[in-house]
């Protein structure tokens, strides 16, 4: 088979990413530029703006630091969702002007299924439940049937934006602050703990958390209280999981997957069932263009193009709705 | 306790599921292990709780006339629970042998039950067929409440019955009109149809969130801006 090239672009929330990938699985360049809110969460509308400021440098700089010349590209892949709708719109354009421009395929790419897929390629993991965990999204998904399956989600908040929310509102700042502050925790306090079958609930806990604060706790300790009841809440869910699809390997992706205290509990929790667990590396933890590059060779061998005009962005697109039927082939 | 006999009858992800003997009653024991990975006091503080609202679910139901197994004895240092046994066949497993005419019947029966049991606030959390036993005389008792809460939410109470007519899709789809037609008669008669129709509306809802639905893709199809 010959070897194609892909250039993929992300764009969901607050990075503007380029990687090219090939089909022989190499990443020939990742540049990702994130934007950082001064205070505060991330505003949509900024950070688009901070994505049209940085775009024609990225464009510049992938082709530069690859050494592909933009004719030898076989397609052009974009995160089609889910995302913020303002951010999504930026790569999305840069994406059909490349492809009108250059006349190659446009590949539509689902953020959540190209985290499971980057995770997948570097790893080597061939058949994982995978924890996908970051500040957007909070899920655990497996490959059945044509597709990736959703068996747990968050019911209400990202337990990376539980996280984050508390650090920034505690004052120390998102993620990692309140677990590197929890390493000075000594004092555990009981926090909502809410588990459903495989899904799970991180709102109420975050509220709670924060009155603890306010009613004077110590920092540390709530920090402790906080991580350990999250990332126990995560583990339980997987474990749930796990037990339910009997596969054997675990995979943890997304920003979160940085965590040391998640990895552990992951680690101890697999141990019991005999799984195996592979983390993603940090460089493709958080969001990036590599992932997207690598998602869409997978595409386009798998003949998922779409037409310009049916690339609108989709903001809710969920990875159950997104097909995978390169798994079937073995890919 | 002492008991003979002793036999795993399920691991679960939580639990240890094991009969035995005691006095010549047969009982079940559920036995919430502890997990390694959480901190210990987190770890005893769940199963702790987790353990006392099972026993605390199980006696409110009981009291409201839901059939299903009876608390014998907590061991709260263990987080452990012996209960009597229900004897019978899971729903699941003989749901497909029954004549059509004796579907409508257990299910108007589950209905009165789970009626009884949502107006009194108890939300059994994993209400599917393999959670509901008949005995040999076709009566239902509804078992596992380990995910079950104490809620006034609509959303609690509408999952038990989106749980059960899932269930009841992927197994059964042959019966599954007829089941939930005459569950739901039954169910409404006990509750109130104004009670029932509250549900049922946080019921389509939860579906059109649903997973694997064809009803809800075409809903966010709508939706996509741009």
């Amino acid at each position: 088979m010959r070897e194609v090239k892909v250039l993929g672009i992300e764009s969901t929330a607050h990075t503007l990413g380029f990687g090219i990938a090939t089909s022989r699985g190499e990443i020939l360049a990742n540049i990702n530029y994130t934007y950082r809110p001064r205070e505060g969460g991330i505003h949509p509308r900024e950070a688009a703006q901070h994505h049209s400021r940085v775009a024609s440098e990225g464009v510049e700089r992938v082709f530069r630091e690859s050494g592909v010349r933009p004719g030898e590209l076989d397609g052009i892949a974009f995160s089609i969702g889910p995302g913020m709708g303002p951010c999504l719109r930026v790569g999305a354009t840069i994406a059909r002007a490349l492809a009108i421009r250059l006349g190659k395929p446009l590949l539509p790419v689902n953020h959540g299924v190209a985290h499971i897929e980057i995770g997948r390629l570097v790893l080597g993991c061939r058949d994982p439940v995978v924890l996908y965990v970051a500040g957007g999204n909070t899920l655990i998904a497996a490959y059945r049937d044509g597709r990736y399956r959703i068996f747990g989600e968050t019911l209400d908040i990202a337990a990376g934006n539980c996280l984050d929310v508390f650090g920034i509102r505690a004052g120390i700042g998102p993620m990692p602050a309140p677990e590197v502050r929890a390493r000075e925790g000594e004092r555990f306090h009981p926090l909502p703990y809410k588990v459903k079958g495989m899904d799970a609930s991180f709102s109420g806990l975050l509220t709670a958390a924060l009155n603890l604060l306010s009613e004077g706790a110590r920092l540390e300790d709530v920090c402790l209280s906080l991580t350990e009841t999250v990332y126990s809440m995560l583990t339980e869910t997987l474990e749930r999981a796990l037990a339910f699809t009997e596969k054997s390997e675990v995979m943890l992706v997304g920003g979160l997957a940085r965590s040391r205290r998640l990895r552990e509990m992951v680690e101890a929790m697999a141990e019991l069932h005999g799984a195996t667990v592979h983390v993603v590396p940090s460089e493709y933890a958080g969001d990036n263009g590599a992932m997207i590059a690598w998602t869409g060779v997978l595409q386009l061998l798998a003949g998922q193009e779409i037409p310009v005009e049916e690339s609108r962005i989709r903001p809710r697109y969920r990875i159950d709705e997104a097909p995978a039927p390169w798994r079937e082939r073995g890919l | 306790m002492t008991a003979e006999g002793r036999e795993v009858i399920r691991i679960g992800a939580e639990a240890i599921v094991s009969r035995l003997t005691w006095n010549g009653f047969k009982l079940i024991s559920k036995y919430r292990v502890p997990k390694p990975y959480r901190m210990p006091e987190l770890d005893r503080w769940i199963r702790d709780r987790r353990t006392l609202h099972e026993a605390k679910v199980l006696h409110e139901a009981k009291k409201r006339d839901v059939r299903c197994p009876a608390v014998v004895l907590i061991d709260r240092s263990r987080s452990e629970i012996y209960m009597t046994e229900i004897e019978g066949k899971e729903l699941k497993k003989c749901l497909g042998e029954l004549p059509v005419r004796k579907v409508g019947k257990l299910a108007s029966q589950l209905g009165e039950m789970v009626a009884k049991m949502h107006i009194s606030g108890i939300a059994h959390g994993d209400l599917t067929t393999s959670n509901i036993i008949m005995d040999q005389e076709g009566r239902l008792y509804l078992v596992d409440f380990g995910l079950s809460s104490f809620t006034d939410e609509v959303e609690d109470l509408a999952v038990d019955i989106h749980l059960l007519d899932r269930s009841l899709e992927s197994m059964h789809t042959e019966v599954r009109e007829e089941f939930m037609r005459s569950f739901l008669k039954r169910y409404s008669e006990v509750a109130g149809r104004e009670f029932t129709m509250k549900i049922m509306r946080k019921v389509k809802e939860i579906r059109m969130r649903g997973r694997y639905v064809e009803e809800r893709r075409r809903e966010v199809r709508n939706s996509y801006n741009q």
